[in-house]
């Protein structure tokens, strides 16, 4: 930045996002990927953190099968709730909640459907960039199911068989959209 | 239904794949979930007409995955028609004209005899009838004379007045033949027909097919194929799927439109295409035809909802 005659602030400061960024990418000792894509990483990961309430948030530059270089920096997370649950996990979730209230013999009690948050992998990307099958099937990959946490003692959930990404796709006024990417063909939930 | 012997003909004309043969169309929907369009129509009022019949129309991927797994084969149906016309002898057209006038006398006895099973069905009916209005014998006259249709109608039916079905006096229906090939022989197998010429979308197509998914043109929702995990009229489709090549760029824009478009009517949005790194692996169908083929990549987008 440029230096300003003292008492003097600059016509336009910079956002505190960018300021953020900027002092994150300098501490940060990923010079493996560029720069932008280091960013993009930390603005999704600040999105995730501050707008949607994610806890345990990593970025990840190297591969946890392979240990390979990624081929950008991944983000991990543990959403607030449950951000997916297939179709047949659900119809197996409402029998188990309805057997629940049939047990509690309780007529007003509501169907209460427990889902534990899972932790997911998100892949962070701007809306000017192409991308091909090549590319999307690289990070594919290059990923686990789940992505590696510090709790190793949790059940893995046996619904969740194959891999999946959250596509986060940042517009240059800095919205950010999440869409679901399953590898291979899985079926639509029934909202 | 008649039976369909394996491999099938595929009648192409002007570039089009159609198949005539209502029991093969059915066969084909049933056994290879091959749907097709239906395109047959009145030819001078096609505007008014609701329920297309036969022909039903193949995408050209359609005809290809049913040729490459040996269930059929192309026929050049114009050349097969022109050369088995040409050279049909007089004695074979005349004897062919004379059984369809005997199917039409046929049609026209069955249709003759169904009349009077009407007619007969409304008589006993009458009887009840006459019994009800002679209960109400009032206001008959003016009532009569509104109802004027419907006393016709009723005079028509009365007995004596229908006359007796006999042969001479019918005039043989028109049978129009939907297939040529009880006059001509079955065309052979040529295979010196190319494959149909399919879009760079096929290979995902043929994925899909082989996984028993049907699949209908994707143009109502902006993709190639709308996805099925059953019969169309049965299920209500999965996928919205567009067929990609390895290398080939795409925004994320019609990620994200196709992502929401196809959430919000309850379906994925599926992206695919071959991916030439892999190896080719041979993929046997259950009549012996075998195909090579290599693996197909797909991934299922749906929004994520925050």
């Amino acid at each position: 930045m440029t230096t300003l005659p003292p008492g003097l602030k600059p016509a336009v400061l910079p956002s505190p996002l960018q300021n953020l960024i900027v002092e994150k990418l300098e501490q940060s000792a990923d010079s493996v990927h560029l720069s932008d894509l280091h960013a993009l990483a930390l603005q999704v990961e600040h999105n995730l953190r501050y707008q949607h309430s994610w806890t345990d948030l990593h970025i990840h530059t190297h591969s946890p099968i392979s240990n390979q270089l990624l081929p950008r920096p991944l983000v991990s997370g543990l959403p607030p709730q449950r951000l997916y649950i297939h179709p047949d996990e659900q119809i197996e979730l409402l029998k188990n909640a309805d057997r629940k209230r049939k047990a509690s013999k309780q007529a007003q009690d509501t169907l209460d459907v427990e889902v534990a948050p899972e932790p997911e992998w998100v892949l962070p990307t701007r809306l000017n960039e192409k991308w091909t099958l090549r590319r999307l099937s690289d990070v594919f990959n290059a990923i686990s199911i789940v992505p590696p946490t510090a709790d190793e003692n949790g059940t893995p959930n046996p619904w969740r068989t194959t891999k999946r990404v959250l596509l986060a796709t940042t517009d240059s006024d800095s919205t950010i959209t999440y869409y679901i990417v399953h590898d291979g063909v899985v079926k639509p939930r029934q909202n | 239904m008649g039976s369909v012997t394996e491999p099938f003909p595929i009648s192409r004309i002007a570039g089009r794949y159609l198949l005539f043969d209502i029991d093969v169309i059915s066969y084909a929907r049933r056994t290879h979930n091959t749907c097709g369009v239906l395109i047959g129509t009145l030819p001078n009022l096609s505007q008014q007409n609701v329920f297309l019949g036969i022909p039903l129309e193949l995408m050209p991927e359609e005809a290809r995955v049913l040729i490459e797994r040996g269930h059929a084969y192309i026929v050049d149906d114009e050349e097969t028609h022109r050369k088995g016309f040409l050279q049909m002898s007089r004695e074979d057209r005349l004897a062919y004209l004379q059984y369809m006038d005997e199917l039409g006398l046929e049609a026209s006895m069955e249709s003759k005899r169904k009349l009077e099973e009407r007619a007969a069905k409304a008589l006993k009916g009458k009887d009840l009838s006459s019994s009800l209005k002679q209960k109400h014998a009032g206001p008959a006259p003016s009532e009569a004379t509104s109802n004027g249709d419907e006393e016709s109608l009723f005079d028509s039916s009365e007995p004596g007045v229908q006359p007796k079905a006999s042969q001479s006096n019918l005039i043989p229906h028109f049978i129009t033949p939907a297939t040529s090939y009880p006059p001509l022989s079955h065309p052979p197998v040529d295979r010196g027909l190319p494959l149909p010429e399919v879009p760079r979308s096929y290979p995902l197509f043929r994925y899909m097919h082989s996984k028993g998914y049907f699949s209908t043109p994707g143009l109502r929702f902006g993709c190639h194929y709308t996805i099925y995990p059953g019969d169309p009229l049965r299920f209500h489709s999965h996928f919205l799927a567009t067929g990609l090549d390895w290398d080939e760029e795409f925004d994320l824009l019609d990620v994200i439109g196709g992502g929401r478009l196809g959430t919000g009517v309850k379906k994925s949005y599926l992206l695919g295409g071959e991916d030439p790194t892999a190896d080719a692996v041979t993929e046997q169908s259950d009549n012996g035809a075998s195909v090579e083929v290599r693996p197909v990549r797909t991934f299922s987008i749906e929004w994520a909802g925050m």
